[in-house]
């Protein structure tokens, strides 16, 4: 039994859109979802959903993704679902997404697994990122054999892992807290990467002119999540690591 | 993120900065496959690795900065029987004293994120080799030691090969008048000590320091302490009376202001007590949700025990916990101590 959870926070009718976008791709997969979880943390802006098979759960106060996802994994954690697979609203799934990351978990020991991210948009913004494989997690050097990092938008975990590793709500934003989630699941268990796991992101760059502030305003926004990172863990295991991009994929 | 991490530290410099840069942009200019796109994919790319240089991240080995130091209380049992402390009144059973190979293992597993690692007791050396073993390793592993002594076992063969170890030693004296310190003291020992804190001084030059105790018993001690030791060259620190069973009272140190502002334990500490048991602060038990010990290094990694979530939530704890700790020593970076 899999769950996907997808923590948003819908601020325009792009929004809206990237998820009803994403919502298509769910209902394309090869095998899919026992249950679907959106869970709301207190948009500004209402809407309604056009795919049924949707369970969306509105919070009342917002309290950052790391919140709504811990009230997507309770939910599943009470239905004995064993893989709870995460994403966000602005992401594309393959359609065999869901396949891939639930037989990834199934026939090895990692406790969790990160999937391969691609730039859904074209321009020269996009190309960055993906060479430089900004959501694309990253390897544990020196071996490539498992992650030292991977993005809460193209994640799992089995459920043992979610139960005694949920993410930490003091990160107020989009930023931070699946840094903290690996760094603390590492201490115990192993992160695997499965490169067939595709899905792609858009990072909502209009074009290759106007994305510059978008652009810089991302990594301003990942950055203002250091502090808590830092002052959540007495030990950081920084250890040598490696993003991944297309060229070193395995 | 950064592209790739390293685990070489480096202080931060100029010449660092120059090495930081060159070091991110190597790999990632191997990745751009399209050569018209060479000069803006690595203009972006200084542009992120100029963001996270200008706010330095939490990466701080990544910038050459170690964070924690590990203090290790290696036994409670000593030789001196100071009113100021009670800690020797409870030495630990022996089968419960942590085999020292655990604590070479959490060293091991540390060493890459210690700036420190510091013995303290009781008497550490009353385990004189584990205090050498130790020692040695950490000398391995690049990781500098400080161990707190009473000077009692101090003797040449473990100070010469503590000077070449390149460690610290730091003596505890609260008085420099025989009557006085034998009464500090607990123990008639002024002469049998004094001596060999001088042969110390010989064999460890500057890497001996003197410590002293600041109490309303000791106040008017201290001075004649600092003044001995300004006429023989050591450096000297003073540590503010706490609470550790003694019966010394710490009048003066409650005068001192102490806020969320004072650098603390919080965050860095990673302290050791005789049986193995891990906590973030000795003083830990007196916040309610750290009353039991974080874990022990016997019978779980010390990374997996420091990355709980009460480890974490006790960690956040301290550091507005403002008790009267928070004047030690271990709440201040080591080069703001001695002067």
């Amino acid at each position: 039994m899999s769950a996907l959870i997808i923590p948003c926070y819908i601020k325009t009718q792009w929004d809206i859109d990237c998820l009803n976008r994403l919502f298509d791709s769910v209902q394309a997969q090869t095998k899919q979802f026992d249950k679907v979880y959106l869970i709301d943390d207190a948009s500004p802006l209402t809407y309604k959903l056009r795919h049924d098979f949707v369970e969306h759960i509105i919070l009342k106060e917002n309290g950052g993704p790391a919140k709504a996802r811990n009230v997507g994994i309770d939910k599943a954690l009470a239905l004995n679902i064993q893989h709870l697979l995460f994403t966000d609203h602005d992401c594309i799934l393959d359609k065999e997404w869901n396949e891939q990351m639930t037989s990834f978990l199934d026939r090895t020991e990692f406790a969790a697994v990160g999937g391969m991210t691609y730039s859904w948009g074209k321009t020269i913004y996009d190309y960055y990122h993906d060479i430089n494989g900004t959501l694309a997690g990253k390897w544990l050097l020196p071996d490539r054999k498992e992650l030292w990092y991977m993005p809460s938008l193209n994640f799992g975990m089995k459920a043992f892992a979610a139960d005694e590793f949920p993410f930490d709500e003091r990160f107020p934003t989009a930023a931070g807290e699946d840094v903290d989630l690996c760094l603390r699941l590492r201490s115990k268990y192993k992160i695997g990467f499965c490169p067939t796991a595709k899905l792609w992101h858009d990072y909502g760059y209009k074009n290759s002119f106007s994305g510059f502030s978008k652009f810089v305003r991302l990594f301003k926004k990942y950055k203002s999540s250091s502090a808590t990172v830092y002052e959540g863990h007495t030990v950081l295991m920084w250890d040598s690591s490696e993003s991944i991009y297309k060229g070193n994929m395995q | 993120m950064s592209l790739i991490y390293r685990r070489k530290s480096n202080d931060p410099s100029f010449t660092h900065v120059i090495y930081d840069y060159i070091g991110e942009m190597k790999p990632f200019i191997k990745r751009v496959r399209k050569p018209h796109l060479l000069l803006p994919m690595v203009l972006f790319k200084s542009i992120e690795w100029g963001i996270y240089r200008w706010y330095k991240t939490p990466i701080r080995r990544f910038y050459g900065v170690k964070g924690n130091e590990l203090i290790y209380m290696i036994t409670n049992a000593c030789n001196d029987r100071c009113p100021k402390c009670g800690i020797w009144e409870r030495p630990e059973p022996r089968d419960q004293h942590l085999m020292i190979e655990h604590f070479i293992n959490c060293l091991k597993r540390l060493h890459h994120n210690l700036y420190q690692v510091t013995l303290t007791g009781g008497e550490p050396l009353i385990f004189k080799k584990d205090v050498m073993l130790i020692a040695e390793e950490a000398k391995k592993l690049n990781v500098p030691m400080v161990t707190i002594t009473n000077g009692r076992f101090l003797e040449e063969a473990f100070l010469t090969r503590y000077k070449e170890l390149g460690h610290i030693l730091v003596i505890s004296v609260d008085s420099v008048e025989r009557e006085k310190w034998n009464e500090f003291r607990g123990r008639k020992n002024f002469d049998i000590v004094m001596p060999k804190i001088m042969l110390a001084k010989e064999i460890l030059g500057d890497q001996l320091r003197i410590q002293s105790v600041l109490s309303k018993e000791s106040a008017e001690e201290i001075p004649k302490v600092r003044d001995w030791c300004k006429q023989h060259g050591i450096q000297f620190n003073i540590q503010y009376n706490q609470d550790f069973g003694g019966t010394w009272t710490n009048a003066i140190s409650e005068e001192v202001n102490y806020d969320n502002d004072t650098p603390c334990a919080a965050r860095k500490n990673i302290c050791i007590y005789p049986n193995g048991d891990v906590v973030k602060c000795f003083d830990h038990r007196r916040i309610p949700l750290a009353k039991e010990p974080l874990g022990n290094i016997a019978k779980k990694d010390i990374i997996e025990i420091l990355c709980t979530k009460r480890s974490t939530e006790v960690s956040k704890i301290m550091k507005t916990c403002n008790l009267p700790c928070k004047n030690m020593s271990c709440n201040k970076p080591q080069t703001l101590l001695f002067n």
